[in-house]
C-alpha cells in the first residue's frame, strides 16, 4: 500500500511545477472566456480564446497564416545567417588579437548602446521594403550578441589547456576540435538565444513600417481591419514561434553543453 | 541572465588595476587604439563624398558627421529638440518607473513562493520570449496614439528584464541568513527587506541595466509607428523628407539617453552596495 503511495507521491511532487502552470493557463483562459458573461462583449476591441481559436484554425486552414510565415522567415533566414557569419569571425578576432579589440571595442559599444531600430526609417528609405531592407534590419539587430559572445567565448579558452594538449603531441586539429570549438561554442549558442528575440524585433520593425506582406504586416492590417480575433490568433502564432525558438536553443544548449548547466 | 559586458568590464577593471609596473604606452594603447579607430571611421565618413563622385540620388540620402554635428547644435539652438524630447522622455520615465514599481514587488514574490513561481512562470517564459512589439497595433486599438500607449509599450519591454533579475537574486539568497532572521521572529516582510532585497541588489540592477535599453527601444518604435508627437515621429517624418542628419541626430540623441540613463544607475549601484564588503582577492 506504502509502496504505491511513495512513487505516486513523488509523481505529483516531480511535476507540481507544470501542473501548477497547466493550471494556472487553464484559469487565465476560462476566466477570459468567462468575463464576457458579465462585461458586454465588443468585439472591435477585444476577442476572447472560442473565437480566436477559430481564426486560429481558420488561418490555419486557408493557408494564410502559412504563407505570411513563409514570406516573413526569407528575410530572417538571411538577415540571421549574415548575422552568424559576420557576428562570429568578428568575435573571434577580436578575442584572439588584442589590439583589433581595443580598437573595435569601443565602436561595438556605442553601436550597441544606440538604438539602432532607429536606423530602421532610413533603411527602409534606402533598401527599399522588400527582402534585403528586412534582412538588413534584422542583421543590424542580430549581429551585436554573436560578437560579444564569440569575443568573450575566446576569452575564456583555457591556455592551460592548450599548452596540455600542445604538449602531449596534439595537432592543431586536436587543439580545434577539443579545446577551442568547446570552449566558444556555447558562448555562441547563448548568443543566439538572444539574436533570435532581436531578429524578431527586426521583422516586426521591417513589416510594420511599409511592408505588403509577412506576418508583422498581418498583425497591423488585421488591426486596422478590427479583425481582432485573427490578430490574436497571428499574435499566438508568434509567441508560439519564439518560445519555441528561444527554449530549443536553451534546450540544445544543456543537450550539447551539458557542463555548462551550472552557469 | 549572464552580462557579458558587464562581465567584461570587471575583467578588464581587475587586470587594469593589478599593473604598475608597465610602460605608458601599454597602459594607453586601448585608448589610444579605441580613439583612432573612432576617428579614422568619421574622418573617412567625412571625406567619403570628396573622394568619389555620388549620382544625385545616393546624394540625397548620404550626410556627413559635420552635417550632422551641425544639425544636432542647430535643434538645440533653436529650441525645436525640446517639445518632442519631453514626450520623448516622459514616455520613457513614466513606463520605466511603472516597470520597477510592478516588477520590483512581484519579482521578490514569485521569489519567495513557490506555488505563485510555478503558477506565473508560462506566461513570463511565453511575454519574455515574444518581441513585445507584437503587441503594439494591438495596444495603439486600446489606448490611442498618446502617451498612454508609449506607457504601456515601455512598461512591457521594460518589466521582464527586472522582473526576472529580481527573481534570479531572490533566489540566490543565503538560505541561513533567511533562517537567523526567521529564529529571531523576523516576519516574511522583514525578511524582505533585511536579506532578500539587499542581497538581490546587484541583480535587481543588471535588470534595470537591460531594462533601460528596452525602454529606450519601447520609446523609439512606439513613436514610429503610432504617435503624434515625439523623437521618434521627428525621425520618421525627416526620414521621408530624406533629411538623413535630423534622423541621424535623433538617433544620437536616444543613444545618449539610454547611456546617461546606463551611467545613472551605475551610479546607483556603488551607492547601494557601499556597505558590501570586499571580496575577497584583494581587488
Amino acid at each position: 500500500m506504502s509502496d504505491e503511495a511513495i512513487p505516486r507521491q513523488s509523481f505529483t511532487d516531480k511535476h507540481r511545477k507544470v501542473l501548477l502552470g497547466g493550471l494556472a493557463v487553464a484559469i487565465f483562459l476560462a476566466a477570459w472566456q468567462a468575463v464576457f458573461l458579465v462585461v458586454p462583449f465588443n468585439k472591435l476591441f477585444v476577442s476572447k480564446p472560442d473565437l480566436i481559436w477559430d481564426a486560429l484554425v481558420d488561418l490555419i486552414v486557408s493557408g494564410d497564416l502559412m504563407r505570411d510565415l513563409a514570406i516573413s522567415a526569407v528575410p530572417f533566414v538571411y538577415g540571421f545567417s549574415a548575422a552568424v557569419v559576420v557576428g562570429v569571425a568578428l568575435g573571434i578576432v577580436m578575442g584572439w588579437r588584442e589590439r583589433v579589440s581595443y580598437a573595435l571595442d569601443p565602436i561595438m559599444t556605442i553601436f550597441y548602446a544606440s538604438p539602432l531600430v532607429a536606423l530602421a526609417p532610413l533603411v527602409i528609405v534606402f533598401f527599399g521594403v522588400g527582402v534585403s531592407g528586412k534582412a538588413i534590419i534584422i542583421f543590424v539587430l542580430s549581429v551585436f550578441p554573436f560578437i560579444f559572445n564569440a569575443q568573450a567565448g575566446v576569452r575564456a579558452v583555457d591556455r592551460l589547456l592548450i599548452n596540455v594538449v600542445r604538449s602531449m603531441g596534439g595537432t592543431e586539429r586536436d587543439l580545434y576540435l577539443k579545446v577551442i570549438v568547446p570552449s566558444v561554442l556555447p558562448y555562441i549558442v547563448a548568443g543566439a538565444r538572444i539574436a533570435v528575440g532581436r531578429g524578431l524585433i527586426g521583422i516586426l520593425v521591417g513589416e510594420f513600417f511599409a511592408a505588403s506582406e509577412g506576418i508583422g504586416y498581418a498583425i497591423a492590417r488585421f488591426g486596422d481591419l478590427f479583425a481582432l480575433d485573427r490578430m490574436f490568433a497571428c499574435i499566438f502564432a508568434i509567441m508560439v514561434i519564439a518560445v519555441v525558438l528561444t527554449e530549443g536553443i536553451r534546450w540544445a544548449e544543456r543537450a550539447a553543453f551539458p557542463w555548462r548547466v551550472g552557469q | 541572465m549572464t552580462d557579458i559586458r558587464a562581465l567584461e568590464a570587471d575583467i578588464a577593471q581587475a587586470a587594469d588595476s593589478g599593473a604598475p609596473g608597465r610602460s605608458a604606452w601599454y597602459r594607453l594603447e586601448p585608448a589610444i587604439l579605441g580613439t583612432a579607430s573612432i576617428a579614422v571611421l568619421l574622418v573617412l565618413w567625412e571625406v567619403l563624398p570628396r573622394l568619389i563622385t555620388m549620382s544625385a540620388g545616393t546624394k540625397l540620402f548620404f550626410t556627413t558627421p559635420t552635417q550632422i554635428a551641425g544639425t544636432l547644435w542647430r535643434l538645440f539652438a533653436t529650441g525645436t529638440i525640446w517639445t518632442p524630447l519631453g514626450v520623448s522622455a516622459s514616455g520613457f520615465a513614466l513606463g520605466l518607473g511603472l516597470s520597477i514599481v510592478v516588477g520590483l514587488p512581484l519579482g521578490v514574490l514569485i521569489g519567495r513562493s513557490r506555488t505563485l513561481n510555478a503558477m506565473l512562470d508560462p506566461f513570463i517564459t511565453a511575454f519574455n520570449a515574444t518581441p513585445r512589439l507584437v503587441f503594439l497595433p494591438l495596444l495603439m486599438l486600446w489606448f490611442g496614439l498618446g502617451l498612454e500607449m508609449k506607457i504601456v509599450i515601455v512598461f512591457i519591454g521594460a518589466l521582464f528584464p527586472i522582473l526576472i533579475n529580481t527573481y534570479e537574486g531572490v533566489r540566490n539568497a543565503d538560505k541561513t541568513l533567511i533562517n537567523v532572521v526567521r529564529s529571531f521572529g523576523a516576519s516574511e516582510w522583514d525578511v524582505a527587506r533585511l536579506v532578500v532585497v539587499p542581497n538581490a541588489m546587484p541583480y535587481i540592477v543588471a535588470g534595470l541595466r537591460l531594462a533601460i535599453g528596452r525602454a529606450v527601444l519601447g520609446v523609439v518604435v512606439a513613436e514610429f509607428f503610432g504617435s503624434e508627437s515625439g523623437l521618434g515621429v521627428m525621425m520618421v517624418q525627416a526620414a521621408g523628407r530624406y533629411q538623413v542628419d535630423v534622423v541621424f541626430s535623433g538617433l544620437i540623441v536616444f543613444a545618449a539617453l539610454s547611456l546617461a540613463m546606463t551611467a545613472m544607475v551605475q551610479v546607483l549601484e556603488s551607492r547601494l552596495s557601499r556597505w558590501r564588503p570586499q571580496r575577497a582577492g584583494g581587488e
